[in-house]
């Protein structure tokens, strides 16, 4: 685990606060989606497929800070589109930095270079580099010749000016465990803080339908890439929803764990599925009918589905929450076996 | 297969609640025909079906919104936009891949 320990700590407080309180559900990570406009058109995206005037609006910093509060989780993450493109990018993290929420801005790194100057170095702030594997497999998951290219030295510089960087990958159908292990590494070597690693979810919008993994496929490739993990790897995401991802725990979607909100509201019921907008988290909280999501409840959408968003908030509870969750991660950090 | 340029026909075998059904889940502009024959055509991004007032919600072809029309106005509903989900930019994109792959490597020096 590189999640540092401050971090940790907040998040370790705030799960304990809910409970204490009896709060049968609770968001760990906004995701506060400013815009849908990107500069890439990824195969397996389902998030921009938006007509022009829905592509060129974007949320109100205020807007987007309402919602922060409205929420109250300790971390937000800001994916999209491209959220370097959002014109107030620079104003909407220092007042989250401001409020101490620990904030991870998912970008493609195309501009980060040159949005740098924009942002303090601080550790409420990571910027979550997409990085869908080395230089062959990356290219081709975002449909452009050159992207790894330009996300390398922008990493490399973020580092160099003192950032938080971490990666995240969306694996699919076809990735070979071999060249995942060698990205790992060479993700190491870049000296990000910590990798973020999740299979892809089956978007129907997404332009590439051939390659979403089904459960056991899921199961099988984790547990290829991850069964015998070098001392030297470090995962910035709880280490019982990798061993989830390798089908050594069993867990249920906690879809109000990761609320989206963007210009349509509050997204029912999680990041991935839109089944309608409420229009306070107050409203999206208690009127969404949880009990129809998640596999369990034989959604056929939710069926093959192991995204981070849904099942790191259980992982995270299961910590948490019981004796045996805080020893098995405890475990699994101090020896870094899976 | 993309419901572009559907004019649904609502009756007896196809519902209106049906129809919106479909227009929340298409990625491009509809034209919502109000029955005093107004029109407004935008992005359908919500809908609550739910009583007492049955509604959508659209951003306008402008991006102004949200506007909120009640299932009790409307008459019809056209798919009129593009479907932006419907684009081949990733069966391109591979098929050219796939042809670059296939073609012999330059001879070093030339």
């Amino acid at each position: 685990m590189s999640v540092p320990i401050s971090q940790m700590w907040t998040v370790a407080t705030y799960v304990l606060r809910q409970r204490l309180a009896r709060r049968p559900r609770y968001p760990l990570v906004l995701m506060l989606e400013p815009l849908f406009r990107c500069n890439l058109a990824c195969a397996g995206c389902g998030k921009i497929q938006y007509p022009a005037q829905i592509l060129r609006k974007h949320l109100a910093v205020d807007k987007c800070l309402q919602a922060v509060e409205e929420c109250g989780a300790p971390m937000v993450s800001i994916p999209g589109g491209e959220p370097l493109m959002y014109p107030d990018i620079d104003r909407l993290v220092a007042e989250l930095v401001k409020r101490k929420k620990y904030v991870y801005l998912c970008t493609n790194a195309i501009l980060l270079k040159e949005k740098l100057d924009l942002f303090t170095p601080s550790k409420y702030l990571s910027f979550s580099v997409h990085m869908d594997g080395l230089r062959e497999e990356h290219d081709e998951a975002v449909c452009r010749d050159g992207v790894y290219d330009e996300a390398v030295p922008a990493i490399q510089e973020a580092l160099a000016r003192g950032f938080r960087v971490t990666t995240n990958t969306t694996l699919f159908d076809g990735a070979s465990p071999l060249r995942v292990r060698e990205f790992f590494d060479e993700m190491m070597r870049l000296g990000v803080e910590g990798m973020m690693v999740s299979p892809g979810y089956s978007y129907a919008k997404a332009p590439d339908q051939e390659h979403f993994l089904r459960r056991s496929r899921t199961n099988q490739l984790f547990r290829e890439i991850l069964s015998n993990p070098k001392r030297h790897w470090r995962f910035n995401q709880s280490p019982l929803f990798l061993r989830f991802l390798m089908g050594k725990q069993d867990y249920e979607c906690t879809p109000w764990g990761n609320p989206t909100y963007n210009m349509f509201g509050w997204q029912r019921p999680c990041y991935l599925l839109q089944d309608g907008y409420a229009e306070t988290f107050k409203e999206l909280m208690e009127t969404t009918p949880w009990e129809n999501y998640g596999r369990k409840s034989g959604n056929e959408k939710c069926q093959d589905c192991m995204v981070h968003c849904g099942f790191e908030p259980t992982a995270v509870n299961h910590t948490f929450n019981s004796a045996r969750g805080f020893a098995e991660t405890v475990l699994v950090t101090l020896t870094g076996k899976l | 297969m993309s419901l572009q340029g559907w004019v649904p026909d609502i009756g007896p075998y196809l519902t209106l609640e049906e129809v919106i059904e479909h227009a929340f889940d298409y990625r491009g502009n509809v034209t919502v025909v109000r029955r005093d024959g107004t029109e407004v055509v935008g992005y359908l991004f919500n809908r609550d079906a739910q009583p007492p007032e049955p509604s959508v919600q659209l951003f306008d072809e402008a991006g102004h919104g949200p506007i909120r029309v009640r299932y009790a106005e409307i008459a019809s509903v056209r798919f009129t936009g593009k479907d932006t989900a419907e684009g081949n930019s990733w069966k391109v994109w591979m098929e050219r891949k796939e042809r670059e792959k296939a073609q012999p490597a330059p001879a070093p020096g030339a």
